[in-house]
């Protein structure tokens, strides 16, 4: 009866950043990332990517509620790098992994039937 | 933008592709890369599924909800998902999405004459876009009887029943509702990698061998003619545990090892019939290539974070 509407999972309410960011107030280079309609999918490819950066010393997300369509993404960063650096590199990275996928797949999907 | 890249280089290997099904290998990656993908495609890749229903008359044995329920979990061909516009974000007729760009027009007359049952199926659907149909089973492809293919059964009427209606089909994901899902299964198992220690199982009996190659429940193991004990299907394989318990039974901790390669993953995708297998895996990493983006900082977040860290260097006396 007083259930969510649905599409309140994956559509920005207007008025409301997709991502914003605040910085930690004790810890230097440290920040959390809240990203709105999100969840695991880019959660953990994103933690993941940022364990594979040696300046991030932290980098880990958590979906807080169920009913809270959004994830929090904390991330903490040698004096080398920064969280927002940190960030977005490894957008950019998995977006060229994804980039390279694609055409790993079209490439051997048009190997695999010209054999056929 | 500055630093190194920590960019890797997946590779995939395709075993098998039908219209709705197929395997591939994905390596040199990590576990999220391949559950975002299942993720994404089992419920982010857009298909267009039938929305909202009019019913003019239905004096069939279903309530009206009932036959749109149905009506709604029918799968439409959606090649043309990819491009097309969700009628909540549709310019041309202002969200009430009954446009051509957002949406197929459908409509179903059916009235039952004669004294034999009368299946209302699919196939009496009569679409607006040629493009945009119920899903068609009858190609042999899938391998199953299709001799008595008539599309998927909506209702059954009986002397003078009759249904009329007008159906909107619109694009949509499975996160929102599972009919708009393309995704039958998608599973992805990580590769095992299997060792034998010879020089512990030269000390087996053939009798003792035989046992273990029988202690696993699917055919992972097998004797070859020299009686040696030798992988046979390391996939079969289900993380079951049950040879290396053998092998603790026996004395003979270590005889067998079992790993999981962290970076290899075998992909088995089914697909409703919506889009092919093939297209369902290149339309999830369009998708989440575009969540992606769509993550990236905003400018002006930047720009705000540049004033605070200036400020803050001031205030740390820099």
């Amino acid at each position: 009866m007083n259930a969510p509407d649905r599409y309140e999972r994956f559509v920005v309410p207007e008025g409301v950043k997709k991502v914003s960011y605040e910085r930690d107030t004790k810890i230097i280079n440290a920040a959390t990332f809240t990203i709105e309609r999100e969840e695991h999918t880019i959660g953990n490819i994103l933690r993941m990517q940022l364990h594979r950066d040696e300046n991030v010393l932290f980098a880990g997300y958590k979906l807080p509620h169920p009913l809270q369509y959004k994830i929090l993404l904390r991330i903490q960063t040698t004096s080398q790098s920064s969280p927002m650096q940190a960030y977005n590199q490894a957008i950019n990275d998995l977006d060229k992994e994804l980039d390279h996928l694609k055409n790993q797949f079209e490439g051997e999907l048009a190997k695999h039937l010209r054999n056929l | 933008m500055e630093g190194v890249s920590y960019q890797r280089f997946p590779r995939i290997k395709i075993r098998e592709v039908k219209d709705d099904y197929m395997k591939f290998e994905l390596r040199d990656t990590d576990a999220s890369i391949a559950n975002a993908l299942r993720r994404v495609m089992i419920a982010e890749v857009p298909t267009i599924a039938i929305d909202l229903v009019e019913i003019e008359v239905n004096s069939s044995v279903l309530n009206d909800e009932f036959i749109s329920h149905r009506l709604g979990l029918i799968p439409l061909t959606s090649e043309r998902a990819m491009s097309m516009r969700f009628s909540r974000d549709c310019d041309a007729c202002d969200g009430d999405g009954q446009c051509e760009y957002c949406s197929v027009e459908f409509y179903l007359r059916v009235k039952c004459l004669s004294d034999q049952t009368l299946d209302v199926t699919s196939k009496d659907l009569l679409s607006s876009d040629h493009t945009v149909v119920p899903v068609d089973y009858s190609d042999a492809s899938s391998g199953f009887d299709n001799s008595t293919n008539k599309g998927i059964i909506i209702v059954k009427l009986r002397r003078g029943q009759e249904l009329r209606l007008r159906a909107i089909a619109r694009k949509g994901i499975a996160k929102d509702h599972a009919k708009w899902s393309p995704a039958a299964t998608v599973t992805f198992m990580y590769e095992p990698d299997i060792y034998i220690n010879e020089d512990m199982m030269e000390t087996l009996t053939l009798e003792e061998k035989r046992e273990l190659v029988d202690s696993s429940p699917t055919k992972v193991f097998g004797i070859d003619p020299e009686n040696k004990v030798i992988v046979v299907d390391a996939e079969a394989y289900t993380y079951d545990d049950e040879v290396l318990k053998k092998c603790e039974a026996m004395g003979k901790p270590g005889l067998i090892e079992i790993h999981a390669k962290e970076d290899s993953f075998i992909f088995t995708v089914e697909t409703t019939g919506a889009v092919k297998a093939s297209q369902l895996v290149l339309n999830a990493i369009e998708v989440l290539k575009q969540k992606l983006d769509a993550v990236r900082l905003s400018d002006d977040t930047v720009e705000a974070d540049d004033q605070f860290g200036e400020l803050g260097a001031h205030m740390r006396g820099g």
